[in-house]
């Protein structure tokens, strides 16, 4: 074990790879997370962070039929979530409610209020408009990007439109521009692909390769943030997308996972296989054109974070509190921690 | 008398007393306004023709370089008082004295055989004193034409300082050659006599300051531009010639370079250093500028090599290359990176202290510099900045590495369907894709680098990941998953390293081969399992990694050397395989050790 672990923990009964922050919960800060088991019956978990945010207690345990590759709370309704799961062979996606009342309920059922089977391909990931109500969603499977309706009261959801990347181009996953209700980008091998939703054409591609992950900074227009596997962390001005603007170090193997805070700028997660977590702060503000080496100015990782004992591939920004994160581990650990101690330094 | 006139001066012309003929006529002028038409025609009509006689000759005689300045003087002011037009004359003298600049200009033949010794002087001495002769005609000019026509100064001192001007431009076009120290030195002891000549017959212009300026601006130039030459030097030690007549190994890269970095630094010290003993007035008194220069030349120096360095690492994207052309700059490029890693810590290390040395020794003593900039050679900052190179290239190195065997493993993974994967019937080939590059890293890596000390246990490493079997749940699910014979073999090797050691992945890369080929080795392995964790097995699925995976054994721990890293990684690549496997049986021991033997025998 490393030292004194300064976050607070909570273990999962089996492996998982997402967590995400409730967001429309604006009384409390809550974190929805999976399981992942090939074998064991899978589950879905609602923690809640304490009052005094020393601990981390489960408001609700639900089952959930398959193993989940990815799971996102819905941004308007604290009841509401999508996941990507698979049953070994074959993989799908839905939108599921936690039923009402469930705290007074012995064992409460996930109701399944959408399904988003395209019977394609591999599904990769289910996107929300981050930024308010939008009743659509984005699926992103290997090789098409799907628009889909969604009405939560009929429980009913249909594809609006759909686009295929286009052979030998194999999309992994993907992010809805915060500022833009209609521009979404999707990773590929080589690039970043992004995607004009009226007309489900594509607008624009920057050249990087093997993005695990992306994210548009939620403070900042034009500026995308993307976690690569061996070279680590770039943050993008899509005015000028030939060049990133800055570069982060990233892990000492691959960097799986970037988020932007959604309330102090520059301020940034990465989670890797090294079973680390950082926190940087990108100097990317008030510069223009290339930034000078950071050493320079300031050393950009403002901290480490340890206490995995396996490798990190979800972490996430609570909204309601924004020096609060949560990381999850493979193994089923989260990890809540507070980057207070370091938001002086800016 | 008056009728003696033209006589008269038809005998001051042949005894050339021209003083004597002018006065006479002058005198006799009033006389011919009043009377010429009339009584003094015959005379006067003759006394002009002598008087025209006298001027051509006047003129001659100011226009001819053979004549005292006195003489000639003489004739400007007998040819004044004739009432002609002199300022005409002066301005055609000028002019053919500007013409004579062309003339005048330094001739770099003349430099460089003066360069050499002294049993080939005659033929370039004659050049330079051809030079010298030249420039000193010319000085008698300006000081005659200073007697002569006393209003010429100005134009006399822009004509001087353009002579000067010109010598210092065919000196800084000469220095975009490779020049030595000694050369510059000739040049300047050229213009230096000349502007000693100069100053002498026109102190007005101010030469020696004008020249000392001039100076300032060449010398600070030459420094500079012969370390941008010192620079791109190194540049191509390292890179190599262009046509490469057999291998230019990373060996012969590398010894080059410090080569080239060591004895090139002393060879640009002591050529700087004769520019600060040589006695040449003019050198004398720039000295302390010249100390400041090469000391704030070689600061630069070292920054915007770091620069260089950096820019021969990028990698050239050209979509024009072929393919095979492609792959052969690939090669190439990685050996060069991990040449530049060596050569930085060579440079922090060996070439910096020398350099400091020889510094403080032949360039000490207080430069123009003010004390408030502090000083100009920070050797402590050129070798911080070198050992975060250093470690940046090999860094780099690993990286580029890496990212090839990613795209090998990325592609073993993600193309079956492993889901309904086929019972194994031979170790895949991806395994020799793995092990070529990997014996690639291992030799170009063994050209260069020093091999470590063998240790057995590593005690100090940063950013450890404990084993991830001590989570005592995953363990129990282990337990409770595993009944079949085989199966529980694998769970004793699993118990059995939980009470190992903490195994540790990510340790600070040094620069020794095993350091580095076994880092490429441990990521590698990473990598594998991320990839692995990504898919799910059907039980044949399981076994062909279990068969890839035990062949690999062998030869990875041989060429990583770390023989407790490589097992814990591969054991954990099983765990997950096993994790993400419906139904994970492994193959029996004597199968799998059919199928290895089968492929061992085939290669």
């Amino acid at each position: 074990m490393q030292g004194a672990s300064s976050g607070v923990g909570y273990g999962l009964k089996y492996q998982a790879r997402c967590i995400s922050d409730v967001r429309a919960d604006t009384d409390h800060t809550s974190f929805l997370t999976g399981t992942l088991s090939l074998k064991e019956e899978n589950e879905v978990h609602l923690i809640r962070l304490s009052s005094g945010g020393t601990e981390l207690v489960c408001e609700g345990l639900f089952s959930h039929p398959n193993e989940i590759w990815d799971l996102r709370s819905c941004p308007f309704d604290q009841r509401i979530f999508s996941t990507v799961y698979s049953s070994g062979e074959s993989f799908g996606a839905a939108v599921w409610q936690i039923p009402e009342l469930y705290g007074q309920l012995n064992s409460p059922q996930l109701e399944k209020i959408a399904s988003l089977d395209s019977l394609v391909g591999k599904i990769n990931c289910v996107l929300w408009w981050p930024s308010g109500k939008h009743e659509k969603l984005i699926s992103i499977d290997q090789e098409n990007i799907f628009s889909w309706n969604l009405d939560c009261s009929k429980k009913v959801s249909q594809v609006q439109s759909q686009e295929s990347a286009g052979m030998l181009h194999y999309l992994s996953g993907g992010a809805w521009d915060p500022h833009d209700v209609n521009a979404v980008a999707a990773t590929c091998e080589s690039s970043v692909q992004f995607w004009d939703l009226r007309t489900m054409k594509k607008t624009n591609s920057i050249e990087c390769t093997h993005v695990h992950d992306l994210e548009y900074d939620t403070r900042k227009k034009h500026i995308l943030v993307t976690a690569e596997d061996e070279s680590g962390i770039h943050i993008w001005d899509l005015r000028m997308p030939k060049v990133p603007i800055q570069e982060l170090p990233g892990h000492a193997h691959w960097t799986w996972t970037v988020r932007c805070n959604p309330e102090y700028d520059g301020l940034i997660l990465s989670a890797g296989t090294d079973s680390t977590v950082n926190l940087w702060l990108s100097s990317s503000s008030s510069e223009d054109g290339m930034v000078e080496s950071p050493t320079k100015r300031f050393n950009p990782l403002l901290n480490t974070y340890t206490d995995y004992e396996d490798c990190v591939y979800s972490v996430a920004w609570s909204t309601r509190e924004p020096w609060i994160f949560a990381s999850l581990s493979y193994d089923g650990r989260v990890v809540v921690e507070s980057v207070k101690p370091y938001l002086s330094k800016k | 008398f008056i009728f003696d006139l033209p006589a008269r001066l038809g005998k001051c012309i042949k005894s050339e007393a021209y003083a004597d003929a002018v006065k006479f006529y002058t005198g006799a002028m009033p006389i011919f306004k009043a009377y010429g038409d009339s009584s003094f025609q015959d005379c006067k009509r003759a006394s002009e023709e002598a008087i025209a006689t006298i001027i051509k000759n006047l003129q001659g005689k100011l226009f001819s370089d053979s004549e005292s300045i006195q003489s000639r003087a003489e004739a400007a002011v007998l040819l004044k008082q004739l009432d002609f037009p002199v300022d005409s004359l002066k301005a055609k003298l000028l002019e053919k004295l500007e013409q004579s600049l062309a003339d005048l200009e330094v001739k770099t033949e003349g430099i460089e055989s003066a360069g050499e010794d002294s049993t080939s002087h005659s033929g370039g001495g004659s050049s330079i004193g051809n030079h010298e002769a030249s420039v000193g005609e010319f000085a008698e000019a300006v000081r005659a034409y200073r007697v002569i026509f006393p209003d010429s100064d100005k134009q006399l001192i822009s004509l001087s300082r353009d002579l000067i001007t010109r010598h210092f431009e065919v000196t800084e076009q000469y220095m975009q050659k490779h020049i030595s120290s000694a050369e510059l030195l000739n040049f300047l002891k050229i213009i230096w006599t000349d502007v000693l000549l100069l100053d002498n017959v026109l102190e007005e212009a101010g030469l020696p300051d004008f020249s000392l300026e001039a100076a300032r601006l060449v010398v600070k130039k030459y420094i500079s531009s012969k370390l941008t030459h010192f620079q791109q030097d190194i540049a191509d030690s390292l890179v190599g010639p262009k046509e490469r007549v057999g291998d230019y190994s990373l060996q012969d890269a590398l010894e080059a370079g410090k080569k080239t970095v060591l004895q090139g630094s002393m060879d640009v010290l002591l050529d700087f250093r004769q520019l600060l003993d040589d006695k040449l007035e003019l050198v004398i008194k720039l000295r302390d500028s010249i100390i400041d220069w090469v000391l704030e030349g070689f600061q630069v120096f070292f920054r915007t090599l770091d620069d260089h360095f950096v820019l021969l690492s990028e990698k050239k994207s050209s979509l024009d290359q072929g393919l095979k052309e492609g792959a052969q700059t690939d090669k190439a490029l990685t050996g060069l990176v991990l040449v530049l890693s060596q050569i930085s810590v060579f440079i922090e290390q060996s070439a910096i202290p020398t350099i400091t040395e020889e510094i403080a020794s032949s360039f000490s003593g207080g430069g123009a510099r003010g004390y408030e900039y502090g000083p100009a050679f920070v050797p402590g900052e050129i070798c911080r900045r070198f050992r975060s190179a250093g470690e940046k290239f090999v860094n780099l190195y690993i990286k580029i590495r890496t990212q090839r065997i990613s795209v090998i493993l990325r592609k073993r993974f993600t193309t079956p369907n492993w889901v309904k994967h086929k019972e194994p019937r031979d170790v895949h080939m991806f395994v020799d894709l793995l092990l070529q590059e990997l014996e690639a890293a291992r030799s170009e890596v063994k050209q260069i680098l020093p091999q470590g000390i063998r240790k057995h246990h590593r005690s100090d490493s940063n950013g450890s990941t404990t084993s991830s079997r001590s989570n005592p749940l995953r363990d129990d699910r282990m337990g409770r998953s595993n009944t079949h014979r085989a199966r529980s073999q694998l769970l004793e090797t699993h118990l059995a390293k939980l009470f190992k050691q903490k195994v540790e992945i990510f340790t600070k890369v040094e620069y020794t081969q095993e350091s580095v080929v076994s880092t490429i080795v441990k990521l590698s392995l990473k990598s594998l399992q991320e990839f692995v964790r990504l898919q799910t097995f059907n039980r044949s699925g399981f076994q062909q990694i279990q068969l890839d995976i035990q062949f690999l054994r062998m030869p990875l721990k041989e060429i990583a050397e770390d023989e407790a890293a490589v097992d814990f990684l591969l054991d954990e690549v099983i765990v997950a395989a096993s994790e993400r496997c419906l139904d994970p049986i492994p193959l029996e021991p004597p199968i799998l050790d059919k199928l290895i033997q089968a492929k061992l025998a085939k290669s």
